[in-house]
């Protein structure tokens, strides 16, 4: 049961970096790699907010503000200076590695003694249940923060798609000449889904700064992997489903993703083989959401 | 209904884990004579030292009573470097059914510290600085259910030999890895010692492996010799910098045996399998019921001097006649 609770909870976490994902790779088609170094971006500006004694909580709204800045950093470097998409998200990540190492002081900065958005949620809610109530949530109350940040982040989003603007983003992925048409700069509107994804991954990073508690410089090595991962398995497998939004979709892929990456612990092979056999489980996901899918065409 | 199908699929591979970690467990209580200890190994990245951390670990452990398919069961697994897997690996390590889980480096350290909660003693090795990573307290005591050992180098016995075999030199070349916290702190401690030994000490810093390369090219035209820290990154690619050396016909000082054995000159410095067996030593104290949080972190209570002949001979170096007694040729 435990072993279940842990890999949601890090598919919940890795959910809010596959929204950033989807913004990019599924509805602008814009392959973005600034995630890489985004996602330690919001932990760095974690590590200095919590270190400097600023409210843990504070410091997800400013981690989503940094991740903000450095999806700008890509999208101008692309629509502005007509750097090809690849190459800008290559660019700004390549530099966020050094500023990262700045933001943070050093390479590996513990919280192990701080406070963090956990422990204060947990603090709040002795104080607010009465005790047995209190101590039965315990074993799941981080699970229950990082599902209410997430769904926070999930519901806005959705609502955010409903805009005007959330509109201009689709039509910019779907088909650039519509935009044209409607006098919409499409460069700008690239821009803004930049912004809005690497926000997002940048405050999954501060999440996931406090629920490991240290900073390493290396944690954001292959998060473009596992954002893809989710984000396709959503997509190829629970998207289809008629009753389900995108958003949930990829959020049911980025726990199926960490499940994969558990099981891939759990049945214990030589760890050499671990990257196999989670590439194994990725690709079984894959083929059976393809025969699913033939068949609903039929 | 076959849009279920997929659901299936997912829900599925839970069970099939949860199967996965009930049958090592039925292997493990088949074969078990008196009581089972089970012990989970957590390790960072696969590279020489930090396995050799590992196997010295199971022979501390075994001189200790604990001995392999006997009455202890071990769960290796390898996190390859990769932070997010190392963090699921220290959550199911730590929410299994361990009776004490061995974190190997220091990010693996952190992250089963982490994830244990205090439920499973941790016994971290390789660490070298456990203060700086919070794992223990200024004094060294244990900040609550870890503890473990460092790797921390002999930086002074280093420089010292380094000036016994090469009287004439001023610069001492360091390759580092700038994302490590390891490396940084042994740059620091090289740079407030290298004085008082009439060195000067410069560093190159690196982010990834694919640079290594030009940093020892580049390196190597400056220094009189190279000095190696136990960077993860600059180890793992130990030939490429031997090399470097080679063309510029300066010699490489390791940190441990095994890069010594592996085509460095000489060193002063650590033995893994030494600092494994320490700690499976501590491990199976924790084991027999000592409390963990009393046990203060330890460092390696020896280094000794590790030399290749081969290499001194191709480089016209000689062992000085008062370290000649010491030396232990590894080629």
């Amino acid at each position: 049961m435990d072993f279940v609770l842990d890999f949601i909870e890090q598919g919940f976490i890795y959910a809010i970096i596959a929204f950033g994902v989807y913004i990019t790779y599924s509805i602008l088609d814009f392959p973005d790699l600034t995630v890489d170094s985004s996602f330690p971006l919001g932990a760095a500006v974690g590590v200095l907010l919590i270190k400097n004694g600023v409210n843990p909580y504070l410091a997800l709204p400013a981690a989503f503000l940094a991740g903000g800045i450095s999806g700008l950093a890509t999208g101008v470097i692309h629509a502005k200076f007509g750097v090809r998409d690849l190459l800008s998200g290559i660019i700004t990540m390549t530099m966020l590695y050094s500023i990262n190492h700045q933001i943070a002081g050093t390479s590996n900065v513990p919280l192990m003694n701080d406070e963090n958005i956990f422990t204060l949620f947990n603090k709040a809610i002795e104080a607010v249940l009465p005790q047995n109530i209190a101590s039965s949530i315990m074993p799941f109350s981080k699970l229950i923060l990082i599902f209410i940040i997430m769904m926070i982040t999930k519901i806005l989003f959705d609502l955010y798609m409903k805009t005007k603007s959330g509109y201009l983003l689709r039509a910019v992925g779907d088909n650039e000449a519509v935009v044209a048409t409607l006098a919409k700069n499409s460069g700008t509107v690239k821009i803004i889904g930049l912004v809005i994804a690497n926000a997002l991954v940048a405050l999954a990073g501060c999440v996931m700064l406090q629920d490991q508690r240290y900073f390493d410089i290396g944690m954001g090595t292959g998060t473009i992997v596992i954002g893809l991962a989710s984000v396709i398995i959503g997509i190829n497998v629970f998207g289809k489903l008629s009753f389900i939004k995108g958003t949930t979709a990829v959020i049911l892929g980025s726990v199926a993703y960490k499940a994969c990456v558990a099981a891939a612990i759990e049945i214990g092979l030589p760890p050499s083989f671990l990257k196999l056999v989670i590439g194994a489980l990725f690709l079984i996901i894959l083929i059976v959401g393809n025969f699913s899918k033939k068949g609903a065409e039929k | 209904m076959k849009k279920f199908i997929s659901m299936l699929c997912v829900l599925s591979m839970a069970v099939f884990a949860g199967c996965g970690s009930e049958v090592t467990d039925s292997t493990a209580e088949s074969s078990q004579t008196g009581e089972m200890v089970n012990v989970g190994i957590a390790q960072f990245a696969e590279h020489g030292s930090l396995d050799n951390c590992v196997e010295g670990f199971k022979l501390g452990m075994a001189e200790a009573g604990f001995e392999e398919g006997v009455n202890v069961t071990y769960d290796l697994q390898n996190a390859q470097a990769d932070m997010a897997t190392c963090n699921q690996i220290a959550q199911a390590m730590t929410r299994g059914d361990n009776d004490l889980v061995c974190a190997v480096a220091t990010p693996m350290a952190q992250a089963a510290y982490n994830a244990a909660e205090g439920n499973v003693p941790v016994i971290y090795t390789a660490v070298t600085d456990p203060v700086a990573a919070e794992l223990a307290n200024e004094d060294g005591s244990s900040v609550g259910n870890t503890t473990g050992t460092s790797d921390k180098l002999a930086v002074d016995a280093q420089l010292q030999m380094i000036r016994d075999f090469l009287p004439e030199a001023k610069t001492i070349g360091i390759l580092y890895t700038t994302s490590e916290a390891n490396s940084v702190s042994a740059i620091a401690e090289y740079k407030e010692l290298a004085p008082s030994y009439g060195f000067e000490i410069v560093e190159s810093g690196i982010s990834q492996q694919s640079e290594v390369s030009m940093a020892a090219t580049n390196l190597a035209g400056k220094v009189d010799c190279f000095s190696n820290l136990t960077d993860n990154t600059v180890v793992a690619a130990l030939p490429v910098v031997l090399d470097a050396a080679n063309q510029a016909g300066i010699p490489v000082f390791g940190s441990e045996i095994d890069q010594v054995r592996n085509g460095c000159a000489a060193t002063e410095g650590l033995d893994y399998i030494e600092l494994g067996k320490q700690t499976g030593a501590m491990a199976a104290r924790v084991l027999n019921g000592e409390d963990i949080s009393t046990i203060p972190y330890e460092t390696i209570s020896e280094y000794s001097l590790y030399i290749n002949s081969d290499v001194l001979a191709n480089l016209g170096l000689s062992v000085p006649e008062d370290l000649q007694a010491s030396a232990n040729d590894v080629k």
